[in-house]
């Protein structure tokens, strides 16, 4: 019965890839096929530099999406330079030696008058006391340079070739594990997309450094400005005390002020190695023409020896958080408890738990705090956030209805928890979420670019393309008693750290009204 | 001494030649029930799923004055207050546990119904979907629940300023009376019954104001069609009232609307008044906002984000609607900064009225939008649904089969003409949310300041 879903999967797979009996030309070329009817036949192939290779042949209309991830992210930075992976994820649209660029060997000198402008800017800003004279001069002299540099600029031509290719969908982001880059094509473009991406990656050059980051500083304020990122910033910075998950991804707006250009180019010949890459084709191509073709413009990217991984363990927190953020907004809570990651099995356990809590209307949270008590405007869950790499948390996110309080949902929300550490799930509850897994299998594969995503991010990050099936396999193996083990091992009070969102009290003390139309 | 190190750069990526996209949109087949339902219908068995959505005739816009928020109300209840054959509560263990779903929701000018299935639970869940149409049972306590929550949104409805200045910007601009510009308050949802939800679905959900998409792995066209019309063969065709909307008005005369918020950023909407549904301005106008503000390379993102490291948000589009539609140019920057990125944003607009676009600039405006045009058809089910949805909204038939020629027709001519034509950034409207004790200049600067309490 559980597996039922599956089996129809892969029979009804087989048209959208091509039913190929011949042996597929991509394994004369060294490549893997996979021939488990169990997953989608993709075709695996790493170039002698390490660079990863996933594609899947897949045909609807003439598209192909591209995914590129690199296993570097925000958790990867060196003290006083959080947001660098970030930040270079933006340079990363500036161009190389030939594109972007009217004559680089020109250009270079220019830039480095730029760079060493603006060190003596920021060595100015960071003195104890700046002499506002001095730094006005000084930032007179970054400007000017800048000016100078940018008579060398072919602007934007990055972007505008991929205008003029007619991309879709192009973008980067950046977590605390990753950095990926997105963009579909039509298919017939695959070539241009090789010789665009392999330039980008092999030659990037860092120019307009100085104004991307105040860009990215906006970045960072737009942020400040939403109540949903700053309660995520403040558990995280909270939870963590020692590793660097602690981190905001964005950066501190003090170290942002002094990243420079230099740093950011060190990141990138540190991280930024054939290696450190899975790139996943999905689309309308041919395996054999990518792999080809990523032979010809990918293999001389040099590859290069990666550094250590190894962080600060964050240790047993041994005691409640709660912090209290004043916002106008709303009142609402995130809390977090730290997970093991997922070198341990309990991780689906906690999977599994989260899903019976929160997905969908049938969830307990829904069913009993949202419906039953009439408490929570939402309330949901994630199992592990906000990375992978390394443990991280079991988090929750609710909001209450007025007037009901923060603190009233909170203890409904332990109330919730504490039951299933007494009494396990029931098979129906677990049996759904498996399913919802499996049904999630199968749409996951509409989406070239979702598919895409979840491929190289999968391989790169959790170390297997096919992560999401063993996910549902792991699922499948769980018992009831298990959730309610794994619930009463990490939801303890000295695990937790809660942040209540609440409106700023007046001056004279006293509090924001629950809103109107509000009576008790 | 640069020789040295320019002997090991990489050749200029020279790409080869970059041939056009010959696409033409799948048709899919369109059917018509007895009773009015248009259906499309789009055999796909790449995998064993199913996927419909309905289209019905309604909208946010067709609200009464007295009960803004009755559409959103009645329509998100459709699924979640129950039917007549399906207790609310029995109707999510079933979807749940099969990993399927039925979501109803409404926009300004429609309302929909979604359903996916596997292959395997098609009949079952098919039965649900029609049952949510034709017959809700809108539950009493799931009515009080729906809500109490929508009273809720209501109550926070500022708390994300970025969505606050979007949503108070197009109120200003229209009018917080017009159907156009009004959001629902406390005392518009609260008196509303059982007997208007009722009366809602009674009044609009009809075959012949309903349009179906379907595509996904059913035997053939033949087969899909039997399922539907034994599912709502039986729904009788009536007469659909709508109310008349009354014509827009907007105030022609530069006014900035203004929220005092102590944030971090400050948030900039500018709206002008805009086109029409179905005016065929809309080509060099899709090209003209391309180049300003609508693609990765415009001007907007070139000079106020890239050059000027002013914003990391900016962006400019247009909205079509019945009637005037509006130009939208939004960003946000530091309130130290706020007048430098307005003040780019206004002069962004008067250049591009100043003189012709180079044609190289108009060429990739088409290009970017010619040769993307192929993603609007990413998978069978969007194939089929923007079939469908430029039938409901009444475009010509050949309206997507043409699109491409129609655009590749403007020239740089074509972009200065509505340029001149729609582009009167001293009329617009501005919308300011931010901290004014740190702004570089007065509000006033831009025109008469009409500050708004936040509510």
């Amino acid at each position: 019965m559980k597996s039922a879903i599956l089996l129809p999967l892969v029979m009804m797979c087989a048209p959208i890839y091509g039913a190929e009996t011949a042996p597929a030309p991509a394994e004369s070329l060294g490549a893997t096929v996979e021939k488990d009817a169990k997953f989608p036949p993709v075709v695996s192939y790493t170039l002698k530099n390490g660079l990863r290779l996933l594609i899947l042949e897949k045909k609807f209309v003439p598209t192909v999406s591209f995914t590129t991830i690199f296993k570097v992210g925000n958790v990867d930075g060196t003290p006083g330079k959080t947001g660098l992976a970030h930040m270079f994820e933006h340079m990363a649209f500036k161009g190389t030696k030939t594109i972007n660029s009217a004559g680089f060997d020109k250009e270079k000198i220019l830039l480095e008058k730029v760079e060493d402008a603006a060190k003596a800017v920021i060595a100015e800003e960071s003195r104890q006391t700046p002499d506002p004279a001095k730094l006005e001069e000084l930032r007179k002299g970054l400007d000017a340079a800048e000016k100078e540099a940018d008579t060398l600029i072919v602007k934007d031509e990055y972007w505008k070739i991929y205008n003029e290719l007619g991309e879709s969908g192009m973008n980067a982001m950046t977590s605390t594990d990753y950095t990926g880059y997105v963009v579909s094509l039509p298919s017939n473009r695959l070539e241009a997309w090789m010789i665009i991406e392999s330039d980008r990656f092999k030659n990037a050059v860092l120019r307009e450094f100085y104004r991307e980051r105040d860009v990215v500083m906006e970045e960072r304020r737009m942020g400040e400005s939403d109540p949903n990122r700053l309660m995520w910033e403040t558990l995280f910075t909270n939870a963590f005390a020692a590793h660097p998950y602690h981190n905001p991804t964005i950066g501190w707006m003090d170290d942002l002020k002094r990243l420079t250009r230099t740093d950011a180019d060190q990141f990138y010949q540190t991280f930024y190695a054939p290696n450190n890459a899975t790139l996943a084709v999905v689309g309308d191509v041919k395996p054999e023409e990518v792999i080809k073709l990523a032979e010809k413009y990918f293999s001389a990217w040099e590859y290069r020896p990666l550094p250590e991984r190894t962080y600060t363990k964050e240790p047993p927190q041994k005691s409640e958080k709660i912090i209290n953020v004043f916002f106008k907004a709303k009142p609402a809570l995130r809390m977090g408890f730290h997970n093991p990651g997922y070198e341990n099995p309990d991780i689906y356990g906690l999977l599994m738990l989260s899903e019976i809590l929160s997905n969908g209307k049938t969830s307990r949270f829904y069913r009993d705090l949202v419906e039953g008590k009439q408490l929570a405007l939402y309330a949901s869950s994630g199992h592990s956030t906000p990375g992978d790499r390394y443990p991280s948390l079991f988090v929750i996110m609710a909001a209450p209805k007025a007037p009901h309080t923060v603190e009233e949902l909170e203890a409904a929300i332990m109330e919730e928890i504490d039951k299933l550490k007494k009494e396990p799930p029931t098979q129906w509850e677990m049996d759904k979420v498996i399913n919802n897994y499996e049904a999630g299998l199968v749409r996951q594969l509409e989406s070239n670019s979702g598919l895409g995503m979840s491929l190289a991010s999968n391989q790169q990050i959790l170390g297997d393309w096919k992560f999401d099936w063993k996910v549902t396999e792991e699922l499948r193996k769980l018992k009831p008693e298990d959730v309610s083990r794994v619930a009463a091992k990490y939801f303890t009070r000295d695990n937790k750290t809660t942040v209540f969102l609440r409106e700023p009290e007046a001056a004279d003390g006293t509090k924001a009204p629950a809103g109107p139309g509000v009576t008790k | 001494m640069s020789l040295a190190i320019s002997a090991s750069w990489a050749v200029p990526p020279v790409l080869p030649k970059i041939g056009g996209i010959d696409f033409k949109p799948p048709q899919g087949s369109r059917y018509v029930l007895d009773n009015g339902m248009i259906v499309y219908l789009m055999k796909d068995n790449t995998l064993p799923v199913v996927h419909i959505t309905a289209i019905t005739k309604t909208g946010k816009i067709y609200d009464t004055k007295e009960k803004i928020g009755l559409g959103d109300l009645a329509v998100s209840l459709l699924k979640d207050g129950g039917t007549l054959k399906y207790k609310s509560d029995d109707m999510d263990k079933t979807l749940e546990f099969l990993g399927a779903s039925v979501e109803t929701s409404i926009a300004s000018e429609e309302a929909r119904a979604d359903m996916f299935s596997m292959k395997k639970d098609l009949d079952k869940v098919l039965d649900i979907f029609a049952s949510v149409l034709m017959e809700p049972a809108f539950e009493d306590d799931k009515t009080a629940l729906k809500k109490a929550e929508v009273l809720e949104l209501i109550r926070r409805r500022n708390d994300d300023p970025a969505r606050e200045a979007q949503r108070e910007a197009v109120r200003a601009f229209y009018g917080a009376d017009h159907p156009y510009g009004w959001r629902p308050e406390l005392s518009t949802i609260e008196p509303l019954t059982k007997d208007d939800l009722k009366a809602y679905h009674a009044n609009y959900y009809k075959p012949n104001n309903t349009i179906i998409a379907a595509a996904g792995d059913f035997g053939s066209d033949e087969e899909m069609l039997a399922k539907l019309k034994d599912k709502f063969g039986g729904w009788a065709k009536g007469e659909v009232k709508f109310p008349v909307i009354p014509p827009v008005k907007i105030d022609e005369t530069r006014k900035v609307y203004f929220i005092d918020k102590d944030i971090s950023q400050t948030f900039i909407v500018m709206l002008q008044k805009g086109v029409k549904r179905h005016d065929p301005v809309e080509f060099p106008l899709s090209i003209t906002n391309e180049i300003l503000g609508g693609g990765i390379s415009s001007r907007l993102t070139s000079e106020i984000r890239s050059r000027k490291g002013l914003a990391y948000t900016v962006y400019s589009y247009f909205a079509k609607k019945p009637d005037y539609g509006f130009i939208n140019a939004s960003c946000g920057t530091k309130p130290e900064t706020y007048s430098q990125a307005l003040s780019e944003l206004i002069r962004q607009f008067d250049l591009m009225k100043a003189e012709a676009a180079p044609d190289d600039e108009v060429k990739r405006a088409k290009d970017a939008i010619i040769n993307s045009f192929v993603f609007r058809f990413a998978t069978p089910f969007d194939l089929i649904s923007e079939r469908a949805l430029y039938e409901y909204y009444a475009y010509p038939s050949d309206y997507l089969d043409t699109y491409v020629d129609n655009l590749a027709k403007v020239d740089a001519g074509a972009v200065l003409d509505v340029s001149n034509k729609f582009f009167k950034p001293e009329n617009a409207q501005i919308f300011v949310i931010g901290n004014s004790k740190k702004f570089d200049k007065p509000l006033s600067t831009f025109g008469t300041v009409v500050e708004v309490k936040e509510d």
